[in-house]
């Protein structure tokens, strides 16, 4: 539930946005961040569907190697 | 980055000051899991302690405010809403999966508003519970407009409110905190200054990845070797000093701070949020006139002491025999985010 997701805003629809990660799109609430201060591109950590924060590429990558494993376990589990 | 990891682990042996235990502390499910993963425990030296704390929300959660949403979720004109994780937490009278009737599990506040339009005739209660991360998406949640038929059942906690009585329990001995990275992103790393300024404890906010991390826990033990307290981000990209004031906001314009019951461990004061008077008209607790259930505790059940550090996992008779994430009997071994759950998956210390 705490788990923070990196995604790319790729449509915006103030408050909501549509974002991507892993090829899959979501509908997100950006209402925690400022309108003028998300645009389309930008990478976003996501909370329960929420945008809680803007970041860059590189920390974006860098969250995704550790949810990458986390993932991994899950399948496995699942599977 | 394996070499870095090497050097960052060969600096921390040098630097730590073998003379004392030193217990760290990370409050966050996301920490732990990095930690037990990676097998960090073992890279530590002798005297470090790696504890985690109360870093799950799903496991603090009052047992009152779930056994109140099942029987919500038994009346024939509502549904009860929440996140997957909280299906399954166990209370006296069963969870919400086993002994709930009416129920639908989101992944995000917004998903409310779909299931609110579609059943239009029915009452619909959004159980809201965790920490600063799921608290702001309420908020926004409300700020975006609420139907008629929509009310909102709280269990909201507050981070930095618990960890400030950890400090004060001499049983758990903190002397350095993880803080967490992305509650950060919300309340600001300036949140965490009280725990250097005011009781001399060296707090670094941290992200997730294990060189991160590791990083962190240089930090700390480079401060306990200089003998200096100060709080430290190794997180940038992600937390600033003043965090997400757009989210402060709109979590302090509906809700205030309060004294919340945490699971096991009683009423905290000023530990969390609730609604403002002035919404008492979304307000599960007032619109239903829920009542306040004695808490019982699960026989043999140490997730309260777990989730203030002051045992582990594998102290517990029942972690992996009585207790696994399959058949949880306590609500530490539920989530992703619980110590138990965790310390299964990946094979304890």
């Amino acid at each position: 539930m705490c788990v923070g997701v990196p995604m790319k805003v790729v449509e915006i629809n103030y408050p909501m946005a549509v974002a991507e990660a892993k090829g899959v799109r979501r509908n997100i609430s950006i209402m925690l961040l400022p309108e003028d201060e998300v645009k389309v591109g930008d990478y976003v950590i996501v909370h329960v569907g929420n945008a809680i924060e803007i970041i860059d590429e590189k920390d974006a990558e860098e969250i995704w190697k550790v949810l990458d494993e986390v993932m991994a376990i899950l399948d496995e589990e699942e599977g | 980055m394996k070499e870095r990891v090497e050097k960052l682990i060969k600096a921390i042996h040098e630097i730590t000051p073998k003379d004392r235990k030193i217990k760290i502390m990370n409050v966050c499910g996301s920490h732990e899991h990095t930690i037990t993963h990676s097998g960090m425990r073992s890279l530590m030296p002798e005297n470090v302690e790696l504890v985690p704390g109360p870093g799950c929300p799903v496991c603090v959660c009052s047992e009152s405010d779930i056994i109140n949403a099942i029987n919500l979720s038994k009346r024939d004109d509502t549904i009860l809403v929440t996140y997957g994780d909280m299906l399954r937490v166990p209370t006296q009278i069963g969870s919400i999966r086993s002994n709930g009737r009416n129920y639908k599990m989101v992944s995000a506040p917004h998903e409310v508003l779909k299931i609110a339009k579609e059943n239009s005739d029915k009452n619909v209660v959004f159980f809201s519970i965790g920490f600063e991360t799921t608290t702001a998406p309420t908020a926004a949640l409300i700020e975006t407009g609420l139907p008629e038929n929509v009310t909102i059942l709280t269990s909201q906690k507050l981070t930095p409110e618990i960890m400030e009585i950890l400090v004060k329990d001499s049983e758990v001995g903190v002397d350095a905190f993880v803080a967490p990275g992305h509650v950060s992103a919300i309340v600001g790393a300036n949140a965490w200054k009280v725990f250097p300024e005011k009781y001399g404890i060296p707090t670094v906010v941290a992200g997730f990845e294990p060189e991160n991390l590791l990083l962190a826990i240089f930090r700390i033990l480079l401060q306990i070797k200089e003998g200096i307290a100060e709080l430290e981000n190794v997180y940038r990209g992600v937390v600033k000093p003043e965090g997400n004031r757009k989210a402060q906001e709109l979590m302090y314009k509906y809700f205030e701070k309060t004294d919340v019951n945490w699971r096991g461990i009683g009423y905290i004061p000023e530990s969390g949020l609730e609604f403002r008077k002035e919404y008492d008209h979304i307000n599960a607790k007032k619109v239903f006139n829920l009542p306040e259930i004695e808490e019982k505790k699960v026989p043999g059940c140490i997730c309260d002491r777990i989730v203030l550090g002051k045992a582990y996992p594998d102290e517990c008779k029942l972690f992996g025999t009585a207790c696994t994430p399959r058949d949880p009997k306590g609500p530490c071994m539920v989530s992703m985010e619980g110590a138990c759950n965790i310390w299964y998956r990946f094979g304890t210390r």
